[in-house]
């Protein structure tokens, strides 16, 4: 089967093009009938389908997984520097994965003047732009200095405002996100991640508590895991790499899993029993553990 | 016709766009659901397949569409998913999408038949299809299993009474068995439940299996904590299964990282959802227990401390030395140096010691008074509370006085030590300073009385105690002494048994080891060590004694030191014959010590015999003990056991008449008659000091036995042709010997 793949692979100048970019949601109602038009035609042909596809699965399929990726969701507490921080590295590596990113906390706090007052702000409502000029105009020398404002420029690039994790809706469409730009959104228009990744303990406890109460809705399994990262510049700068190692060594492992079974599966699904992307994510974890002994990890699989 | 690649990808880009608009429109999903259903079917290509099994899942899970519309659209797309299945659908990825999917439409599909009884055929597809899950749960790959476990725990949760929140308003309520009216003609109450609580079984068990896949586990708890909150009657079961959930007992050694991430997130799981429980419900009947298990939980972490040690410490230099609000607080303000104040003159009291305080009324308070129940409920608070510093402080404090003291009483008794011994010069040997009242008590009385008054003055003199003497123990007793000497060889013995399951499991890496030739005796605390100091201890330990105390004290001593030594054979004798086919290479390398020992013993006496006129008198061992392991094991000798016996006669320092008759003894059971053949030939041919014996012995059951003829007559004919009578004379022969036939076993009995 593997040698398969090279060779679609080196003459494969269409799988650049695939993705096609969305149509923009303004448009959708005209083109609403393109659709099912195109539903209409290859209605005939499906029942031919099978035979065809017993026999060349691999060209078109590894076109698809091509583009299919695992999606990402980043917590820390209040969705400004290691959730965003590790948002960036996903979002901007090489397969520039499909991310999102939220805060678990009950307000967003950055540091202020003083340890007791600290600079607070509503999650989902003020944006990284507002408190960016906010703070700028308080005390530019301070907060340039500290680090939070060069923090918050970063982030305002990459998406709108913070995201409280709590009151995020799985499965609620984030189109929107797409259209204002949001770095990572691409691929998350379902509203759904397969791979949450917290920054704290306290944070994952909080998102495994909270997607209990969320009543497992969707049915979906999310790998849920946390990296321990001290939350400073420095130590997000280190922590957003290896959640972008654990990230590419996960999408990996699925990708492969997609592609064996794609075309093994077709053939005898009850062939050589294979570890599944799922099975293999503890053993993917602890490899990159030993990679990482100072970012201690946790894991659990758990329902959106 | 067979779509080309180009086709596929067309179409895949097509039926993105499609989602983008339901996506976008949610009211639009009936007619792309409808519109796209034929193209993913069961006969589509995989890509159309998996993408078309992904939607339906996100459509059916979807927050903007209304339920009302999703129970519309169930029923068909429930026969898409039913032919899809049936076919049988092979990929993982398609059949984890079904799955989900038909884990979203269970409640639909069940609130569609409470409200159309009339709709059977929709129930059975469903019914069939949720027996298909299940009967292909177990043989499904871990990733689409979890999905199924899921979908149980959905069943589970539609098919047990659940709240009513408004009965006047049915819709409204949760789906649930509570809104199926008890007459309805095709939900029967009682065997949707009885399902139920089968299946609530099956999800369960995962808790209870031997060994646990993380990933099932995990996916099990998570899933439990709906139905423990909305689903009573089934909640306090849920619960119980889960304390009874122990991740560290269902794994095994090696615990190699996967296992411990496995582990450790079963536990943190388990703790999750206990944890949600609680705070759901914080008057919980099972709180005490639910908090006991989570207390267990983390006691029985495999890795406690590991993860304390991995988190990274406190940068080497601050972040940001620049910034005041970053830099680490190391040293928090420093306490107020404590007050010292200085002992007063003269002789100090423990009181006077450990005060601190200038507090008349605090140091005058008897602390006695108050019961001790309040003292230490007034205590502990408070060493809560004290300052790490000032404790510091008030310890060195104390510390640096007593040193003081103690420094000024050495002083004091020096001099008091040299005006004593001056004036009791004359006294005995067995002067003893400890002692200084008793030995001046005699120098008069007045000196006595100076000394007497000076001790009083001196009384935090305990403080500073003399070298302290432990006191002779009682001499032991001989009963008690060879007690304590058994007791010590039989521990000895436990290490053979000690290193023995050590070294079983580590013995091929050991074996390399070995030093031969140049190796000493007891040199590398192994088996081996041990028994060679065992034999040494029952040989050469007492062998100087014996003859010393001979020389002394007459037999009497050789008697005491005997009784050790021949305890120690005893129990060795004993030890070889409970597992003589594994052992006898102890015995072998005892009976070596025991000959050598015997040979020293007899140059030593030899040297001794200072007149001419007594044999010196030496007890040889080896020849009893040779002769009664021979007699102990012979018994349980089979016929396969030529290898044991042979080594055994080989390599034994010295083989006597009384051994090889013993051997040829064994002749009289026609099963041995080739053993004895053998091994006596193997010491005809290769001892060549015993051939003559070995020869004459197998003479003597070639006469005998008549069995054993083929076989003896072979090494006759080779060794001694001249035994051999002539074929005529053969039978007279055996009729002659079958008198001497009982001889070697009298013989046996009598010398054991």
């Amino acid at each position: 089967m593997a040698s398969y793949d090279p060779r679609v692979n080196t003459n494969s100048t269409t799988p650049q093009n695939p993705p096609p970019p969305p149509p923009p949601p303004e448009s959708a109602p005209s083109d609403m009938t393109a659709p099912t038009d195109g539903a209409e035609t290859p209605n005939t042909t499906t029942a031919a389908g099978v035979v065809a596809a017993t026999t060349t699965p691999n060209n078109t399929n590894d076109e698809q997984t091509d583009s299919w990726k695992l999606k990402f969701c980043t917590v820390c507490a209040s969705n400004n520097n290691r959730s965003m921080e590790a948002h960036l590295r996903l979002a901007t590596a090489p397969t520039a994965f499909p991310v999102i990113s939220f805060g678990t906390g009950s307000l967003v706090r950055l540091p202020g003047p003083s340890i007791t007052q600290p600079n607070v702000y509503s999650f989902n409502t003020t944006s990284y732009n507002q408190m960016y000029e906010e703070l700028e105009e308080k005390d530019a020398r301070l907060y340039r200095h500290n680090g939070i404002l060069n923090m918050l420029d970063r982030n305002r690039n990459l998406k709108w405002g913070p995201e409280r994790f709590q009151d995020w809706i799985p499965g609620q469409p984030r189109l929107e996100h797409i259209s204002k730009g949001d770095k990572g959104a691409q691929g998350t228009e379902g509203g759904v991640v397969d791979v949450i990744i917290t920054c704290e303990e306290r944070c994952w406890d909080a998102v495994v508590d909270d997607l209990m109460n969320k009543g497992n809705q969707l049915n979906r399994p999310v790998h849920v895991f946390n990296v321990d990262i001290k939350d400073n510049h420095e130590e997000a700068l280190v922590g957003g790499r290896a959640i972008l190692d654990l990230a590419n060594r996960l999408n990996e492992s699925a990708m492969a899993q997609r592609k064996t079974h794609g075309s093994a599966g077709w053939e005898n699904g009850s062939g050589a029993a294979r570890l599944s992307f799922d099975e293999s994510v503890p053993e993917i974890l602890a490899e990159w553990q030993e990679k990482h002994p100072n970012l201690p990890a946790l894991w659990t699989l758990a329902w959106l | 016709m067979a779509q080309s690649p180009e086709q596929v990808v067309d179409q895949v880009a097509q039926l993105d766009a499609a989602r983008k608009l339901v996506l976008g429109d949610a009211a639009l999903y009936p007619q792309i659901v409808n519109g796209i259903l034929p193209i993913v079917g069961a006969n589509a290509r995989l890509e159309l397949r998996r993408w078309g099994a992904e939607f339906l899942a996100e459509t059916f899970a979807s927050p903007i569409l209304a339920t009302s519309q999703k129970q519309q659209l169930a029923p068909t797309v429930l026969n898409s998913i039913q032919e899809t299945l049936l076919l049988p659908e092979t990929d993982n990825a398609v059949l984890a999408s079904l799955i989900q999917t038909c884990a979203s439409m269970y409640p639909l599909i069940f609130r569609h038949t409470v409200n159309h009884p009339g709709d059977n055929k929709t129930w059975e597809m469903m019914s069939a299809v949720k027996q298909e899950i299940l009967r292909k749960m177990d043989s499904f790959p871990c990733s689409v299993k979890i999905c199924c476990i899921k979908f149980l725990q959905r069943v589970v949760q539609v098919q047990t009474p659940g709240l009513i929140a408004d009965p006047r308003r049915p819709d409204q309520n949760e789906t649930s068995l509570a809104v199926v009216p008890r007459n309805h003609a095709l939900l029967s109450l009682p065997q949707l439940e009885a399902e139920s609580s089968g299946l609530l079984d099956r999800l369960l068990d995962v808790l209870q299996e031997e060994t646990c896949n993380p990933l099932i586990v995990n996916a099990t708890l998570n899933c439990l904590a709906p139905l423990i909150r909305t689903r009573q009657s089934i909640a306090n079961k849920i619960i119980q299964s889960i304390m009874d959930f122990f991740p560290t007992k269902h794994v095994h050694p090696p615990f190699t990282p996967t296992v411990r991430v496995g582990v450790k997130s079963m536990e943190r799981t388990a703790r999750a959802l206990l944890f949600n429980v609680m705070k759901k419900n914080p008057g919980h009947p099972l709180m005490g227990k639910m908090q006991h298990y989570i207390e267990r939980l983390m006691q029985s972490r495999l890795e406690t401390a590991e993860d304390a040690s991995r988190k990274r410490g406190p940068p080497a230099e601050p972040t940001d030395g620049l910034d005041q609000t970053k830099r680490a607080r190391l040293d928090a303000v420093a306490p107020p140096p404590l007050k010292i104040p200085p002992l007063p003159a003269g002789p100090t009291s423990y009181d006077q010691l450990f005060t601190l305080t200038q507090d008349i009324g605090l140091s005058s308070f008897d602390v006695k008074q108050l019961p001790p129940d309040i003292v230490v409920k007034i205590a502990i608070p408070l060493l809560s509370q004290v300052n790490p510093a000032l404790l510091t402080q008030a310890v060195d404090a104390i510390r640096n006085r007593y040193e003081t003291i103690t420094k000024e009483q050495n002083h004091k008794r020096q001099q008091l030590h040299q005006a004593a011994t001056a004036a009791a010069a004359d006294d005995d040997d067995d002067y003893e300073p400890d002692y200084e009242p008793e030995d001046i008590g005699d120098n008069g009385p007045g000196e006595a009385a100076a000394i007497a008054q000076e001790e009083a003055e001196l009384e935090p003199d305990l403080v500073s105690l003399g070298p302290f003497v432990l006191p002779q123990p009682p001499p032991l007793s001989e009963e008690e002494a060879s007690e304590v000497g058994r007791s010590a060889v039989s521990r000895v013995f436990g290490m053979i048994d000690a290193v023995d399951a050590a070294s079983s499991s580590s013995s091929t890496q050991t074996k390399p080891q070995q030093l031969g030739f140049a190796r000493l005796a007891g040199s590398t605390f192994d088996r081996e060590a041990w028994v060679v100091l065992l034999t040494r201890l029952a040989t050469r330990a007492p062998a100087g004694l014996e003859i010393d105390d001979k020389v002394k004290a007459g037999s009497a001593g050789v008697k005491r030191h005997s009784t050790i030594s021949d305890s120690i054979r005893e129990t060795l004798y004993r030890y070889i014959l409970e597992d003589f086919r594994a052992r006898l290479k102890i015995g072998i390398t005892w009976l070596n010590e025991e000959w050598y020992n015997d040979r020293v013993r007899m140059k030593a006496a030899n040297q001794e015999r200072t007149d001419a006129d007594d044999e010196p008198t030496v007890t040889l061992y080896y020849d009893t003990w040779v002769l009664r392991l021979l007699d102990g094991f012979l018994p349980y000798l089979d016929s396969k056991d030529i290898k044991i016996l042979v080594r055994f006669l080989s390599e034994i320092p010295e083989v006597t008449i009384a051994i090889i008759q013993r051997v040829a003894g064994l002749a009289r059971d026609p099963e041995r008659i080739t053993l004895t053949v053998q091994a006596l030939m193997y010491l005809v041919m290769f001892r060549p000091p015993a051939r003559e014996m070995c020869l004459n012995a197998m003479e003597d059951v070639y006469q005998t036995y008549e069995e054993s003829r083929p076989a003896a007559g072979k090494v006759l004919a080779k060794w001694r042709p001249q035994a051999l009578p002539a074929p005529a004379e053969q039978a007279s022969t055996n009729d002659s010997s079958n008198p001497t036939q009982p001889a070697p076993s009298t013989e046996a009995q009598a010398s054991t």
